[in-house]
C-alpha cells in the first residue's frame, strides 16, 4: 500500500517534470525541472531494490551533471537563446516518429507474458558489492573502456579550456596588446598596478579601419 | 524499517527537533566563544549567560516583513532556503547514534537510529549535492549581482572540495568493507583502534574540505562580506535568511556527527551510553570549527581553488593509493 502511494507520486513527478523540461522557455527552468524528475527516477530505482543505483543517480546525474547544466545557464542568463522558438518543421516531424517509436516499445514491452509476473530478487540484489563483482568481473573490460573514454573526455576539456589563439604580429588586423606600466614607487605600490592598472591598447588597425583611411 | 512506521515517525520527529534545540544553542555557544576569544563577553544580556539569547534572536526574526524583491521569480525564491535545510536535514536519517536500547521503565527496544541502509555514505553524498542548488537558486532567482556572484562561489568552491571529501572517505569504506555507517563503526571497534590512526591523511583532508563545504571561515568566500556583501543570500531577510543560517549550522553538526563516524569510532566505546560519545566526539569537532572561525583570516579566491586543486586532491589520491595496496595485500 505504502509503496503504491510512493509509486503514484513519484510518477505525476517525474511526468510533470519531464513536460515541464520540454515545455518551459527557460532554460534554467528545464534543467530544474529535470533534476525533478531525475529525483523521481531514482525513487523507482527504490522501490526496485537498488538503492545503489538510487544513490549514484542522485549524485552523478541529479548533483555533478545537472549542476553544470545549471551553472552554464545561470552564467549566460538572459542570453542563452530560446531553443524552442523558429524551429525547423523536419525537427518537429523528427521528434514525432521518435515519441511513436519509444511508444512502440513501452507498449512491446509491457504486453509481454514476463511483465506480468516480476523476477523475485534476493535482498543482497542491487547491493554495492554484487554490482562492484560484476564491473571487476564479467564487464570488467567494458567497465575499464569507459572509465578510459571519461579521461580521454576529461583531458581533452583541459586542452580545449587551456588552448589559445595564435599570437598575432603587431601588424596584423586586429592585434592587442597588454602594456603594464613600468613605473615603480613603492613595493605596495607596483603590486597594486601589477593586479589593476594595465591598459589594453590595440597595436594594429582593423581591415574595415584601413578601409576608411 | 525494522521499528515499524509509526515508531520511525516518532523518532524522526524527535531527532530533527534536537537538532534544531542544537542548533539554536550552537549560535549562543559560538557567539559566546567568540567573545572569550577575541577577550570580550559577548551575549550575556538575555536570561543566566546570555541562554535565552537564541529566542530573543527568532522573537526578532520573525516578527520582520515577509519582502520579496521587485524581479524574482517568487517559486524559487521561497523554494531554495527550504532545499537547503531540507538536504542539511535529511543527512540525519542515516546518522547512527548508537545500537539498540531499551526506552527507560518499559521492556520496548528501539534502534537508535532512523534510517541504516547499506549506501548510507552514499546517501549522505547525495544528500550534500542536491543542497547545493539552495544555494544556486537562491543566488540565481533574487535577480541581484552579489547574489549571483556568490551563488557562483558558492557553487565552484563545493563541487571542488567535494571531489577530495568523497576520495578521502573511500579510504575508510576501503577499511571497512562497507558503505553502512554502523557496520564502520563496528568494523573499527573489530580492528580495535578507530580509523583517525591509519587513515590520519584521509581523516586531514576531510576535516579541511568539510570545513569549506560548510562555508565557514577561512573558506566563507561564498558570503565575503567585504566584496559581496552577504552572497547568495543578500536578498533574503526576516525567517528565510535564518533558514539559510540554519541550513549552513545543520550540516556542521552533520559533518561533525559523520567524522565521528568515520574516524574516531563513533557510538561504540564502553563505561557511557553511545549517543553520550556520538554528542562527546561531535563536541570536538564544532569546537575546532568555532576556534578556527575566531583564529584565521579568510582565503583569498585563487588560493582557496589552489589548496582545493593542489593540495587536498593529490593528499586524498595519495592517501587511496596507499591504502588499496595495504588492503589488497593484506586480503
Amino acid at each position: 500500500m505504502t509503496y503504491d502511494i510512493v509509486f503514484v507520486v513519484a510518477s505525476v513527478v517525474a511526468i510533470v517534470a519531464a513536460l515541464m523540461v520540454v515545455l518551459s522557455g527557460n532554460p534554467f527552468i528545464s534543467s530544474l525541472a529535470l533534476i525533478g524528475n531525475l529525483i523521481a527516477l531514482a525513487t523507482f530505482y527504490l522501490l526496485l531494490q537498488s538503492d545503489f543505483l538510487a544513490a549514484a543517480q542522485v549524485i552523478v546525474y541529479a548533483g555533478a551533471v545537472m549542476i553544470m547544466f545549471l551553472f552554464v545557464t545561470a552564467y549566460l542568463g538572459g542570453r542563452a537563446d530560446e531553443p524552442t522558438r523558429q524551429r525547423p518543421i523536419w525537427q518537429t516531424l523528427a521528434a514525432l516518429v521518435a515519441a511513436a517509436g519509444i511508444a512502440a516499445e513501452i507498449v512491446f514491452g509491457v504486453t509481454r507474458e514476463s511483465f506480468l509476473h516480476g523476477p523475485v530478487v534476493s535482498d543482497a540484489f542491487g547491493a554495492p558489492q554484487a554490482i562492484a563483482g560484476r564491473f571487476l568481473g564479467r564487464y570488467l573490460l567494458a567497465f575499464e573502456g569507459t572509465s578510459l573514454l571519461l579521461l580521454i573526455a576529461a583531458v581533452g576539456g583541459v586542452v580545449l579550456a587551456t588552448r589559445r589563439p595564435a599570437p598575432r604580429g603587431a601588424d596584423e588586423p586586429g592585434a592587442f596588446e597588454v602594456e603594464r606600466p613600468q613605473r615603480v614607487r613603492s613595493l605596495q605600490s607596483s603590486v597594486m598596478q601589477a593586479e589593476t592598472a594595465f591598459e589594453v591598447v590595440r597595436t594594429g588597425a582593423r581591415a574595415d579601419e584601413k578601409d576608411e583611411a | 524499517m525494522p521499528d515499524g512506521f509509526i515508531v520511525t515517525v516518532i523518532k524522526s520527529l524527535i531527532l530533527a527537533n534536537l537538532v534544531m534545540g542544537v542548533f539554536a544553542m550552537l549560535t549562543w555557544a559560538e557567539r559566546r566563544m567568540l567573545g572569550r576569544f577575541q577577550v570580550r563577553l559577548g551575549p550575556n544580556r538575555v536570561g543566566p549567560f546570555g541562554l535565552l539569547q537564541p529566542i530573543a534572536d527568532l522573537l526578532k526574526l520573525i516578527r520582520k516583513e515577509s519582502l520579496l524583491p521587485v524581479g524574482v521569480n517568487p517559486v524559487l525564491y521561497l523554494a531554495a532556503p527550504v532545499v537547503s535545510l531540507f538536504a542539511s536535514l535529511a543527512v540525519f536519517a542515516v546518522i547512527p547514534f548508537g545500537g539498540q536500547a531499551t526506552i527507560p521503565g518499559t521492556d520496548f527496544k528501539i534502534f537508535l537510529w532512523v534510517s541504516n541502509p547499506s549506501v548510507a555514505l552514499l546517501v549522505v553524498f547525495a544528500l550534500g549535492s542536491l543542497s547545493f542548488y539552495g544555494f544556486l537558486v537562491g543566488g540565481w532567482s533574487s535577480s541581484s549581482k552579489y547574489s549571483l556572484l556568490g551563488s557562483m562561489r558558492a557553487v565552484s568552491q563545493l563541487i571542488s572540495y567535494e571531489v577530495s571529501l568523497a576520495l578521502a572517505v573511500i579510504g575508510v569504506v576501503m577499511m571497512s568493507h562497507s558503505l553502512s555507517l554502523t557496520a564502520i563503526v563496528e568494523a573499527q571497534h573489530r580492528d580495535g583502534l578507530p580509523y583517525i590512526i591509519p587513515q590520519f591523511l584521509g581523516f586531514a583532508v576531510y576535516v579541511v574540505a568539510a570545513t569549506a563545504e560548510t562555508n565557514r571561515i577561512p573558506f566563507d568566500l561564498p558570503e565575503a562580506e567585504g566584496e559581496l556583501v552577504a552572497g547568495y543570500h543578500t536578498e533574503y531577510g526576516g525567517m528565510r535568511f535564518a533558514m539559510f543560517q540554519n541550513a549552513e549550522y545543520v550540516a556542521l553538526i552533520a559533518f561533525s556527527a559523520i567524522a565521528s563516524v568515520l574516524f574516531l569510532g563513533g557510538y561504540g566505546w564502553p563505561w557511557l551510553p553511545g549517543p553520550i560519545w556520538m554528542l562527546l566526539e561531535m563536541a570536538i569537532f564544532i569546537f575546532v570549527a568555532m576556534w578556527l572561525r575566531a583564529t584565521l583570516p579568510r582565503v583569498r579566491y585563487d588560493k582557496l581553488m589552489s589548496i582545493g586543486w593542489k593540495v587536498l586532491l593529490p593528499a586524498a589520491t595519495l592517501n587511496l593509493l596507499v591504502t588499496s595496496v595495504i588492503v589488497a595485500w593484506r586480503a
